[in-house]
């Protein structure tokens, strides 16, 4: 799209000064507020419908935080063996356990890593 | 005090944070053009691959077989490299980007055990920035990089080496050898093992004018710095530079001018971005083309340095190279490789304002920033001059280029649900 005014965001009008001058914000940053120039934020796309019962659909892009604190019963992106799969985090006594939507649950040990921790969601066609 | 803080087969440990299958397995990232070895993982090393070995006689190599090749990513490897700095400012009040890899960090001030917080800072990199890395402590850089060094180089060990303290510093000089040290060269290692000197400790026992005698100034810098005397302070004023180059090995052999046309211009419209995002203008040009040296092809080589009217101007300065590129062209040769070099370059604001420029140079600035503007907005070579070409036959080959999880939306990382 071609605009003459290459730059004109409500302040800088050629005829009447415009009343928003001193009030101009910017458009709603999503990066920002997703945080995704953080070090520990990943984008993580989901593949399957297993999690649809928490809101998580195949296609929707996760926002995953590899710095955040692991707390029972969060969601998380986890590399077991060659996989990289969402799990729901839980505890048995001293160890975490990682419960995916199907299949036994995986107990965190030696090849398996609990890679980052999901914090937000993004769902492009809606 | 100082530390170095340097990641692990950095190439490979970005392309193992995203894909477990070749967590444990022997991997190497290759040039570009998938050349030669640029990257190995430790099971990569211990099966004999080395450093700049070119792939097409490695991947022949019987006892290479299980290596897994990969092309260099290096837009992943740019936006692990942040990670990894913005993750260290939140630990260390100054943090100099060295390289892609490697980045000093200031501890001075800082109270407590530096050890145990460059234990948790390596700790913090692996689980966040992905990275496994070592770390060395030492009170001046020169030494705080052979900490590291020697971190690097124990089996299974933690990963960090503390040069602190004097005492225990001098005693590890008696066993290292001096290749270790950075800011020694080849030759310099080598004249100095003609006079005996072969370890760490016998080169800080030389007198200084000696050093001087030998190496000139610099390497009595080195070693004022291993005996602890700061001579590199704390930097962050990123690489300035005198020149910049744009070279690169083309993906097949260019037979026909267009060809080469397009790849001349391509290089000299990049070479003027880098120019323009440093802010400066360049006031003369090298542009060079080569068949290539290794093969049985007939050989051909030239290049041409010249100056220039001094511009950033994506098309001042293609056009510049091109009719360069247009004089140095034979027919009938099999070209590898093309290069546009940018010389004597000045700051932008120091440019005096040239009486009869053949450029509007207001112009010429609004129009290289809306191109600046949208390339940054909507990525790399969405606008470009057209003759920089569509097709692109010669550009680079990687044929085993993993997705770009962190700057591509269509490529993030894909999780099972």
């Amino acid at each position: 799209m071609f605009r003459f005014m290459a730059d004109y965001k409500g302040d800088e009008t050629t005829g009447f000064q415009s009343p928003a001058q001193d009030y101009i914000e910017g458009v709603v940053d999503l990066a920002a507020i997703l945080d995704l120039r953080r070090p520990g934020r990943y984008p993580v796309r989901v593949k399957g419908q297993a999690l649809a019962a928490r809101g998580i659909r195949d296609g929707d892009i996760l926002v995953a935080d590899a710095a955040a604190e692991p707390r029972p019963g969060v969601v998380c992106v986890a590399m077991v063996g060659g996989d990289v799969i969402l799990a729901t985090l839980t505890r048995t006594g001293a160890s975490w356990v990682l419960a995916p939507s199907s299949g036994p649950i995986i107990t965190v040990a030696e090849d398996v890593e609990v890679w980052a921790i999901v914090q937000a969601l993004v769902r492009t066609a809606v | 005090m100082f530390a170095l803080i340097d990641g692990n087969s950095f190439y490979c440990s970005c392309e193992r944070a995203f894909d477990p299958t070749l967590r444990g397995k022997p991997l190497a990232v290759l040039s570009n053009n998938d050349g030669c070895a640029i990257a190995r993982t430790q099971e990569a090393k211990d099966l004999g691959l080395k450093m700049g070995e070119p792939w097409h006689l490695a991947s022949k190599r019987q006892e290479l077989k299980p290596v897994i090749w990969m092309s260099s990513n290096y837009a992943l490897y740019g936006d692990m490299s942040r990670r990894m700095y913005e993750l260290l400012c939140e630990e260390a009040p100054r943090v100099e980007p060295y390289s892609i890899d490697e980045m000093f960090l200031d501890y001075a001030g800082l109270p407590g055990d530096l050890l145990a917080l460059s234990a948790r800072i390596r700790e913090r990199v692996r689980t966040v920035a992905k990275i496994p890395t070592c770390v060395g402590i030492g009170p001046t850089k020169t030494i705080a990089k052979l900490a590291n060094k020697v971190a690097k180089g124990v089996r299974g060990g933690d990963g960090l080496c503390d040069f602190a303290r004097k005492e225990e510093r001098e005693e590890a000089y008696k066993t290292i050898p001096l290749g270790e040290v950075w800011g020694l060269g080849r030759a310099s290692v080598a004249k100095l093992a003609r006079r005996g000197v072969e370890s760490v400790a016998d080169f800080t026992a030389l007198r200084a004018d000696e050093v001087r005698e030998l190496l000139t100034v610099t390497g009595v810098r080195t070693q004022a710095e291993l005996k602890g005397t700061v001579c590199y302070p704390f930097s962050v004023s990123p690489l300035t530079r005198k020149s910049l180059a744009v070279t690169r090995s083309f993906g097949k052999p260019v037979l026909a001018w267009p060809d080469m046309e397009q790849a001349i211009a391509a290089y000299a419209t990049r070479a003027a971005e880098k120019l323009r995002r440093r802010g400066l203008v360049a006031t003369a040009m090298q542009v060079f083309l080569r068949t290539n040296e290794f093969n049985s092809d007939p050989k051909y080589a030239n290049q041409s340095t010249f100056e220039i009217e001094p511009t950033a101007d994506s098309f001042a300065l293609m056009g510049d190279a091109v009719r360069a590129g247009r004089r140095l062209w034979r027919d009938g040769f099999r070209y590898a490789k093309a290069g546009v070099v940018l010389l004597d370059l000045k700051p932008a604001a120091e440019l005096p304002q040239e009486l009869f420029a053949s450029r509007d140079p207001e112009r010429s600035a609004r129009l290289m920033i809306a191109l600046d503007t949208v390339n940054a907005r909507y990525g790399r070579q969405t606008l470009k001059p057209a003759v920089t070409g569509l097709g692109q036959s010669w550009s680079m080959r990687r044929q085993r280029l993993s997705p770009r999880y962190t700057t591509h939306f269509d490529e993030v990382l894909l999780a099972r649900a």
